[in-house]
Formats: C-alpha cells, sequence, structure tokens
C-alpha cells in the first residue's frame, strides 16, 4: 500500500486536498484536518493558497556569499552551487560526508604547486604514533623508516 | 562533421588497438574537476556556463593529446548523433540531455574530457581490455597538464570539489565493463551484486547509471572518492574485478562442463539467430552477442573473431544503426537495418564446435 501524504504545513496525515491556479499553474496542497481548519480551508472564501504555502517554505538560514546558493537549495537538490559553498556549508555537510562517504578528510593528489598542509599534518601525527610504537615493538627497521618519513614530511611542512 | 569522423575512425574499442581481453571489455578513469571562482553548472547562469565552456575548450585544444581531436558541443548536434556519442561512451546521458555541454575528444577516442556535465570538467580514460594503471597514469598525466593551465577548485581538506559530495576528495571514479554471462546464467548475479555493493562497489548496466545490463555486461566501479588516495581506490577494485574474473571463469567451466551439448548447442543456436535473423532488436542482438563471444572465449569460435563481436555490440544500438542508414529509422525499420548489418558481419564467421579444455 502506498504512504498516506503528508500534510503540507505538519507531519499528520493529510485529508484535505485542494487545487488552486496561481498564476496560470496548478498548484496542490495537502493538509490535515486542524491545519485545514486553522487555515480556513474549508471556507474557500477565506483560503488563500498562497498563503498556506508561504508558511510551509521555510525560510534560508544560510546562503553562500558567492553564489547566492542556499541551504534549502542544498536540500532540495543535492548539489551544491559553486566551490565556495564548500565552505559557506562546511559544517553541516561534514554529517552527509560521514554518510556517503565513510570519511571526512582527503587523502590524495594535490593540483601541482599547491602542499596539501592538512594531509601532511595528518600523516605527520599518525608516523610519530606508529613510530612510537615500533620503537616500544623492537621494530626498528620501521622505526627508521618512519624516522625518514617524519624528516621529509617536516622539511615539506617548513618550506 | 564531427561525429562523421568520429564513426568513421578506427577507435580503441571498436577496433581492439589496444588488445583485448575475455572478460574485461574496458576499463575506465574518470576524474571529476572544477574552475576556480565559478558556479557548478547545475547552478549556473547562462553566460557564466558559456564561460566554463569557452576557457575550458581553449585548455583542452591546447594539449598535446587532444591534437587532430574532436570537439563537439551539445547545443549544435541533432538528437541521433548526441545519443551516437552516449552509445559510444563519449559523452553521459545527462551532458547529451543538455544544450550547454561540450566534448573535447581526442583521436584516437581514448580520451574524452566533457565540459559543463554535472562539474565543470570530467575527464575520461578508457582503454580496451583490463589495464588498470595504464589507463590511471593516462588520466593523471592529463590531470597535470590541464591543472598548469587551469587553476582547479580544491581544498586542502576535502581534496577537489565538486558538485555532488558523492564526489569530493579524488573526484575519481575508476571502473572496468566486464561481460559476465557465467554468472549470469548460472543465477549468481544477484550475490555476486549483493557482495560488491557491501564492499563500497557499484555494479551497474551498459550505458552506465540507471541503465539495464543487456548483454550480460555490467560496469563494476569504486562509489567512495574521499578519505582514500587514487592508489587504495585502484587496489581495491583491481583486487575485486580480478576475484570476479576468476568467479566468471569458473562459472564458465561448470556450466560447459555440466551441460555439454546441451551449452554448445545454445551457443551455436544465437549463431543460427544472429546468421539468419531478418529483424532484430537491440536487446535480442547484445544477448545473442553476448553468447558468441562466450564462445569465442571457450575456444567454441576463433579467439580473433571477437574483436568484431564486439564492435559489433557497440554499432548494433539504435543511433548506431541509424547513423550508419544515413536516416532517421522506426523501430521495425531499425531492426531490419541491425540484422542485414549482423548477418553480413557473420557471413563467414565458421560453425561453434565444443570448447577446447
Amino acid at each position: 500500500m502506498s504512504k498516506p501524504i503528508q500534510c503540507s504545513l505538519c507531519e499528520e496525515a493529510a485529508t484535505v486536498h485542494l487545487s488552486q491556479v496561481v498564476h496560470g499553474k496548478v498548484t496542490k496542497v495537502h493538509l490535515c484536518e486542524a491545519c485545514a481548519q486553522k487555515g480556513g480551508a474549508t471556507d474557500p472564501a477565506v483560503f488563500q493558497l498562497a498563503d498556506a504555502l508561504a508558511a510551509a517554505t521555510p525560510a534560508p538560514s544560510l546562503t553562500c556569499p558567492q553564489c547566492g546558493f542556499t541551504d534549502l537549495d542544498l536540500r532540495k537538490r543535492g548539489r551544491l552551487g559553486c566551490p565556495a559553498c564548500w565552505e559557506t556549508f562546511g559544517e553541516a555537510l561534514d554529517g552527509l560526508l560521514l554518510k556517503v562517504q565513510h570519511e571526512a578528510a582527503h587523502v590524495g593528489r594535490a593540483p601541482a604547486g599547491v602542499v596539501p598542509v592538512a594531509q601532511l599534518r595528518r600523516r605527520l601525527d599518525a608516523a610519530r604514533l606508529e613510530m612510537t610504537a615500533a620503537v616500544t615493538g623492537e621494530d626498528f627497521e620501521a622505526a627508521a623508516r618512519l624516522r625518514d618519513e617524519i624528516a621529509a614530511l617536516e622539511r615539506q611542512l617548513a618550506s | 562533421m564531427s561525429v562523421e569522423d568520429i564513426l568513421a575512425a578506427e577507435s580503441e574499442l571498436t577496433h581492439l588497438l589496444g588488445g583485448q581481453q575475455a572478460v574485461v571489455l574496458s576499463t575506465r578513469i574518470r576524474l571529476a574537476r572544477n574552475l576556480e571562482g565559478l558556479p557548478f553548472p547545475g547552478w549556473a547562469k547562462l553566460p557564466q556556463r558559456k564561460e566554463t565552456s569557452d576557457r575550458c575548450v581553449v585548455a583542452l585544444e591546447g594539449l598535446p593529446k587532444f591534437r587532430r581531436g574532436h570537439v563537439v558541443r551539445m547545443g549544435e548536434l541533432g538528437d541521433r548523433d548526441r545519443a551516437v556519442l552516449v552509445e559510444r561512451h563519449l559523452v553521459s546521458k545527462e551532458l547529451a540531455a543538455g544544450k550547454s555541454g561540450a566534448a573535447v575528444i581526442s583521436r584516437d577516442q581514448t580520451c574524452s574530457v566533457m565540459v559543463n556535465e554535472e562539474d565543470h570538467l570530467r575527464i575520461q580514460v578508457v582503454k580496451a581490455g583490463w589495464h588498470l594503471r595504464g589507463t590511471w597514469h593516462i588520466a593523471e598525466q592529463l590531470d597535470d597538464a590541464l591543472g598548469g593551465v587551469l587553476k582547479m577548485a580544491f581544498s586542502d581538506r576535502l581534496g577537489y570539489l565538486t558538485a555532488c559530495p558523492t564526489n569530493v576528495g579524488t573526484g575519481l571514479r575508476a571502473s572496468a565493463m566486464v561481460h559476465l554471462p557465467g554468472l549470469c546464467l548460472a543465477g549468481h548475479m544477484d550475490k555476486v551484486t549483493r557482495a560488491l555493493n557491501q564492499d563500497g562497489l557499484a555494479v551497474r548496466g551498459w550505458l552506465g547509471e540507471g541503465t539495464e545490463a543487456a548483454g550480460n555486461v555490467f560496469q563494476i566501479s569504486n562509489q567512495q572518492t574521499l578519505g582514500l588516495s587514487e592508489d587504495a581506490i585502484l587496489r581495491h577494485l583491481g583486487g575485486w574485478i580480478k576475484h570476479v574474473v576468476e568467479q566468471e571463469w569458473n562459472a564458465r567451466r561448470r556450466l560447459a562442463q555440466e551441460e555439454g551439448e546441451k551449452f554448445v548447442d545454445r551457443l551455436a543456436r544465437s549463431l543460427g539467430v544472429l546468421r539468419s535473423a531478418r529483424l532484430l532488436t537491440s536487446s535480442e542482438a547484445m544477448n545473442m552477442l553476448s553468447h558468441l563471444r562466450l564462445a569465442c572465449d571457450l575456444g567454441c569460435l576463433p579467439e580473433e573473431r571477437r574483436h568484431l563481436v564486439d564492435r559489433l555490440m557497440i554499432e548494433g544500438q539504435p543511433a548506431h544503426v541509424q547513423a550508419r542508414a544515413g536516416q532517421e529509422l522506426d523501430s521495425d525499420g531499425r531492426d531490419r537495418r541491425r540484422a542485414a548489418v549482423v548477418r553480413e558481419a557473420l557471413k563467414d564467421f565458421p560453425e561453434v564446435v565444443p570448447p577446447t579444455a
């Protein structure tokens, strides 16, 4: 069986279904009993569909200064507006990235001439831990290799 | 006209310039890249999309890889020409559906860069057969060359920035087009798909996302692009493809052994139908060509004929059939024409014999 249609204003099941022509376009709205009463939908003379829809559409709370893309656009499209959006919606996207990518940080190539500082720092931290473990475990071959890698990373980060 | 040139040329996938193998039809690498400071195509206004297109096409035309190549602008092509490019895997359905997309294609058709698809740039490299490292190496060089002339959107923390969160990071989608008649006939494909999905690999049909698997051909690709290095992504895919190829061979051997004469009969009947049918639908042709490819792999038909089967799989697609005919054809007309092309190509094919070993 198909899922009951949800009220456009709250989460209840909709029982009142209205169609209205606004600017030559057919717009449909589905309401539950309570919201229909409140909005006066049972009295066609009073009810304004446009008002109900405006109330149902929340205002955007975040807008990309570079391209004007909002958090509502993001929710609707599932895509971003421009490269700067990644900065604008940064925190909001981290949860999504963990869900679709299982990770939230890049490990990989960078354009020529770009030193991926954060990536090098992460590797440096990991290599230091690995070296401590190698020394403790008396795996001196691995420790020496890690020591060289750490020195190289430190040189790269200093440059 | 450029699309006619593309059709007439001997290409990597239709003329085995790269050598070819059983099971893996082709290896593909895709890199998603975007220019800094410009909105992504899906959000950009027309003038911005035009600016993107102009900048990218000029940069691409200047690269040695695309010397004497092709530039195709979707807005200037008819429906059939765009469909031909999709069937040849040179552009995606999404790019073909819009008007402001373009593609720059290398002369041998191994490299094609889509401009204004979901991202500003989609670099694609394809090789016939299984050549993961070699294909990656070409894509890497192309990426470096392009990065030398265009400033790419890159974040220290998130890597290459893309329109969709599913591509951010490396922007890398590595895939293999595999022919799995053994696993399909044995009824194991659901199990294989589930195992691949569970380990982060996607299984799609012949023409990519949202298409059906005609002719037992599937595309297997990585899904995760963030938090793994390019090398780790390639190793992960490579390991699984090796495993799938082994499973496919096991299934084929078991079928040939258990079904014996029935198995050979099935392949022989497909050749018989293809050689004498007057009307052939696209999916019927694909499924029977799949049997012919299997016969070539097993030595039931000479192995050197396999490239012809591969070519017919591509050239039997609806838009290719019409382009060859030089006219629009209705469904019956296409089926008639397809049957004629296949009959002609297979007329001196030898008979199917029992498998060697």
